[in-house]
């Protein structure tokens, strides 16, 4: 186990070139640059913004870092399961050609999408810090670090997931498809365009505690929005989903990792 | 010091007759549809023993599909064998397929750097060779154009620059160097010959029989995944080449 990590850290060399790779290609050409993966939770959260702080009837200051920051993490997590499907797939021809842990090609899925939730959650920063200053808002500026540990454990999740993601697609080829569908039903089961209250007052709590993404929504937007810092019992419910999903991955790794080169 | 050996080495793997089932068929069909698409068991090597040393060269002869390919893998450990045991010591450098492990819309520059990494390089080293290894490939300005644009000579000629320039212990080459041209030839039998004076262990698989026989002294006719013939080379290439005109004649009559 140990050992396995030791080999992924010896050939950093080789998957931090390839991640910058994938950033690289993805804004070579492109006028806006890095701008782009702004662009897109920014433009979602102006229209939803436009649309539900009235049907919620919320303040869109109130609103607008609440959605974007739902949206980001949202956002991360689906990235890193629906591109770690191919995974596997697209370092199969360094797979064919030398014998290394492939548990580094979910990773390289995985920094690369965590470049763009970093720049994300900057600009959720940026706008409570601003709104703050402006004075239109609270401010938290202690109860904002809460969320590291947080972003920590997400990371792992995410890693985790894009493992299980990409061994599933090897064996399963439509598992990315199911994985899309199950996203699709799982962003309008989770708090993201409206706040966790609406479900709770609507006898709908039990949403709220079966879904692990509510938990990773605890630990990051509510300290840095809302100053709350998570209670122990959110880090335990935290720390249970992502040594399940981390346990599960290794697991099979573990087991698969010889098998999977004749699958592909 | 470098040093291959397989013991009783075999490779098994089952593949779908059909295709890969889905998850959604798994789940709900799988009770009684195992029989529609039964698993195929291919026996890609069986009982393979090879032994060999430093300065030792061995060139493995065979029909498409005997599992020269496959015996490379396994010696590279990208096939883990299903039974037997495999020892190899020494850095390992290996030569497949010339388009595998290129990042086609990178340079030649940046993919110096993503093989040589993959091969256990850092940057300070590769950095160090990457000069060299650009100056043997002849690209010149070639090398700053993404590897898309190359042909399979230009690739073999990079790929195999690469790998030599690593200094490995084990090469393993896989039926590549023939697409690069006569001048590249001749260049890469220096460079091969300069790694065997360094007591390197080199493995070849070819369709080309006069090279083989120039290069390596020890030869393995491999057929239907088994050894039918281990010995000198040029031994080797009489007997399988007795082997396959009988064969021909028969087609032509």
């Amino acid at each position: 186990m140990l050992a396995y990590f030791d080999s992924i850290w010896k050939c950093r060399h080789f998957w931090l070139s390839l991640v910058k790779l994938d950033l690289r290609t993805r804004y070579r050409r492109s006028f806006l640059g890095i701008g782009w993966s702004l662009l897109h939770p920014v433009c979602m959260t102006v229209i939803m913004c436009l649309v539900f702080s009235k049907l919620f009837k919320q303040s869109a200051v109130e609103y607008a870092p609440y959605l974007l920051s739902g949206l980001a993490i949202w956002q991360y997590i689906v990235n890193c399961t629906l591109q770690g499907c191919q995974s596997f797939f697209s370092g199969e021809k360094y797979i064919r050609q030398t014998p290394m842990p492939l548990a580094i090609f979910p990773l390289r899925t995985v920094l690369s999408a965590t470049f763009h939730f970093v720049i994300a959650l900057g600009l959720v920063l940026a706008l409570v810090i601003g709104m703050g200053v402006a004075g239109y808002r609270e401010l938290h500026p202690l109860a904002m670090w809460q969320a590291v540990p947080g972003v920590l454990m997400l990371f792992v999740f995410c890693w985790s997931m894009a493992v299980l993601a990409g061994l599933a697609t090897v064996f399963f080829h439509d598992a990315q498809h199911l994985a899309e569908v199950g996203f699709q039903i799982g962003f309008y089961a989770t708090p993201i365009i409206y706040e966790s209250r609406l479900l709770e007052q609507n006898d709908l709590g039990w949403v709220n505690e079966i879904n692990p993404v509510v938990i990773f929504l605890r630990l990051i937007r509510d300290p840095i929005l809302e100053g709350i810092i998570p209670s122990a019992f959110t880090y335990f419910e935290g720390l249970v989903i992502i040594s399940a999903a981390a346990g599960l991955a290794c697991l099979l790794m573990a087991r698969l990792q010889k098998r999977l080169i004749f699958h592909l | 010091m470098a040093l291959i050996d397989l013991e009783n080495v075999s490779l098994h793997f089952r593949v779908r007759q059909k295709r890969q089932v889905t998850l959604k068929e798994y789940l709900i069909h799988h009770m009684y549809r195992r029989s529609v698409n039964p698993y195929v068991e291919v026996r890609a090597l069986n009982q393979v023993d090879l032994c060999a040393e430093d300065g030792d060269r061995i060139g493995i002869v065979g029909h498409n599909g005997a599992g020269k390919s496959t015996l490379l893998r396994v010696l590279a450990g990208v096939y883990p064998p299903t039974s037997g045991t495999r020892t190899v010591d020494g850095r390992i450098c290996s030569l497949f397929d010339i388009t595998l492990g290129f990042e086609m819309e990178s340079t030649g520059w940046e993919n110096i750097h993503y093989r040589g990494y993959l091969l256990g390089e850092t940057p300070k080293s590769i950095a160090a060779k990457q000069k060299e290894i650009a100056e043997f490939t002849e690209l010149g300005d070639f090398m700053n154009m993404p590897v898309r644009h190359y042909s399979a000579g230009m690739l073999v000629r990079l790929a195999f620059a690469i790998s030599t320039a690593v200094e490995p212990e084990v090469l393993l080459v896989d039926e590549v160097l023939s697409v690069g041209d006569r001048e590249f030839q001749v260049k890469a039998r220096e460079r091969m010959a300069q790694l065997m004076k360094n007591a390197r262990l080199l493995v070849m698989v070819s369709h080309d029989l006069d090279s083989l026989a120039r290069v390596c002294q020890t030869g393995i006719w491999l057929d239907h995944g088994r050894i039918i013939k281990f010995g000198p080379m040029s031994e080797v290439i009489q007997a399988y080449r007795g082997n396959a005109q009988p064969a021909l004649s028969k087609a032509a009559a």
